[in-house]
């Protein structure tokens, strides 16, 4: 199958976005389709072959974060003559509705085209400035994906159209075959932590308050911290003998990321609300580390309702470590999680995901009437 | 002269801006088919490998072997009208069989129950679409949906 995929977002950056097309084009390229890519870029950036830079990318406050977009006449001619020398079977658009390459892509499309909302904020900037042109947009559309069920409830509520929901894709192998970082996870244990600790929402506080609370029962156990962020800030009121303990990683690439989660003994996740689908747990989930998370509706989905990892009531220091003390105590509870883990987040691997898109596709496809090009097994 | 230009103009483009319409209609009108008929060939699709199924592990399925037949029998054979009604029975036939649902026996079943949810998503997303596009002013005004047959909802359960 020919398969043309625009990010709306620049590859310089990291992103979750990025990230999930990045894969997604691999596991497809993996089983034998042939995949481009569009994305906003300049020609001398660093990207993998398939990418075709679409011109830079003007960072704008776009939900709340800053988003670099590309938008314009030359974004514009070089979208169609990316469009005309593909040849596509389909058109595999991303958050079509944020003023960006995707909008541009999907007002251009002639063939089958296929849209992915990521996000599950419900008042875009783009939908409240012009109606007219997102109801373009939506016609050109002709099969909707939705990653996560918040996403597809957007998706009915405010914009009048069903959704099929195929959950975010994780490299399993890549986790569960990662090795731990050199001297981890110690004698004492060892408790992770992954995001941007200084925001109030990912719930750092709360854990640093549970980890004074764990720190006295275990002698030796460490906080591996990953992120970027002002270390002497976020551990400002701990112990200087406790403070010693918390390691910080700062910003590190993907492998760096996998090892970590490969590291711990428990990874938690004391978020305090904002989620809406929790890549992080699935990560963790991959990696077979064992999760205790905050009882939100996104982390209590990907946890199976608690089945695959333990729930807590956010904000709760003192249930946090509770339960990261059970589990720590625990080995075998430890193993048993990881191991319903691993058995659920199979159903997210990459190449189980990447199937689901593509038969996303061919429905696309026969929709507008064409033949698909591949043969269906039965 | 200006105001005849003007007139000109302004015919040009209310017709330009008509044919545009009239061919936006008719596209959504053609996926809205195409979608339909999709969604039959996946709904005969998981007819069939019901039917399979009923003979591969009639043994372990027992009496529960010949309903699916019963059933699959109707779904591919019903007329267009009764079709919906044959569906859900169907969907509810093989909802309750006394196998668990990650059963290796049900691998073929599940992926074809999933073709007919994406389907049936897709189908009622171009037909909004299409009956959206003959409500407009346009559209009505000037009658540009009158060649094209009106596309309509396919009510079945999702199957799972």
């Amino acid at each position: 199958m020919r398969i043309g995929i625009v990010s709306p977002y620049s590859f310089a950056v990291p992103g979750g976005v990025q990230g999930h097309i990045r894969d997604l084009a691999a596991t497809l390229r993996g089983a034998g389709h042939r995949v481009e890519v569009l994305a906003p870029a300049e020609r001398g950036d660093d990207l993998p072959a398939y990418v075709t830079p679409a011109g830079r990318s003007i960072p704008v406050r776009y939900n709340g974060s800053v988003a670099r977009l590309t938008f314009g006449p030359v974004a514009a001619a070089r979208t169609r003559r990316w469009l005309r020398g593909g040849d596509f079977d389909v058109l595999h658009v991303h958050e079509p509705l944020s003023p960006s390459l995707s909008l541009l892509a999907c007002l251009l499309a002639r063939g089958p085209v296929v849209a992915t909302f990521h996000t599950a904020i419900p008042r875009s900037r783009a939908l409240a400035a012009g109606r007219g042109i997102a109801q373009l947009v939506l016609e050109k559309v002709t099969a909707r994906i939705a990653v996560s069920s918040l996403a597809r409830r957007v998706q009915v509520e405010h914009l009048g159209g069903g959704a099929t929901e195929i959950p975010n894709g994780v490299m399993v192998n890549h986790f569960a075959d990662a090795q731990p970082l050199d001297g981890w996870p110690g004698p004492g244990g060892a408790i992770g932590f992954i995001g941007r600790f200084e925001e109030p929402r990912k719930g750092f506080a709360v854990l640093r308050d549970a980890f004074a609370i764990l720190a006295a029962a275990h002698p030796g156990l460490r906080l591996l911290v990953l992120g970027p962020g002002d270390p002497a800030r976020a551990t400002d009121g701990l112990d200087a003998a406790v403070r010693e303990r918390v390691v910080f990683l700062g910003m590190a690439d993907d492998a760096t990321k996998a090892r970590m989660l490969r590291s711990v003994d428990v990874y938690a996740a004391p978020n305090l609300g904002g989620e809406s689908f929790g890549m992080i747990l699935t990560e963790a989930m991959a990696a077979r580390t064992p999760v205790v998370a905050s009882d939100l509706d996104a982390f209590r989905r990907v946890l199976h309702e608690g089945r695959a990892g333990e729930l807590v009531a956010p904000g709760d220091g003192a249930a946090l470590a509770a339960s990261i003390d059970a589990l720590l105590s625990d080995p075998l509870r430890r193993k048993q999680y990881a191991a319903r883990a691993a058995a659920l987040v199979a159903a997210n691997d990459w190449p189980e995901v990447a199937e689901r898109v593509r038969e996303v596709y061919v429905a696309a496809i026969e929709a507008c009437g064409r033949p698909t090009g591949v043969p269906l097994p039965a | 002269m200006w105001w005849l230009a003007g007139i000109v103009g302004a015919v040009a483009l209310a017709a330009t801006y008509l044919t545009w319409t009239a061919s936006r209609v008719e596209r959504l009108h053609s996926r809205a088919r195409h979608a339909a008929a999709a969604l039959v060939d996946k709904l005969n699709l998981r007819a069939e490998v019901a039917l399979l199924l009923a003979a591969e592990a009639s043994v372990r399925l027992g009496r529960h072997a010949e309903a699916i037949r019963v059933g699959a029998r109707a779904a591919l054979d019903s007329p267009p009208d009764q079709r919906e009604a044959a569906e859900n029975d169907l969907t509810r036939i093989l909802r309750d069989l006394p196998l668990p649902s990650d059963d290796e026996v049900l691998a073929d079943l599940r992926v074809a129950s999933r073709r007919v949810a994406i389907a049936k998503e897709v189908h009622t997303d171009l037909v909004r679409d299409a009956l959206n596009s003959r409500s407009r002013r346009a559209t009505r005004l000037f009658r540009l949906a009158r060649d094209l047959c009106r596309p309509t909802y396919f009510n079945i359960d999702d199957p799972r």
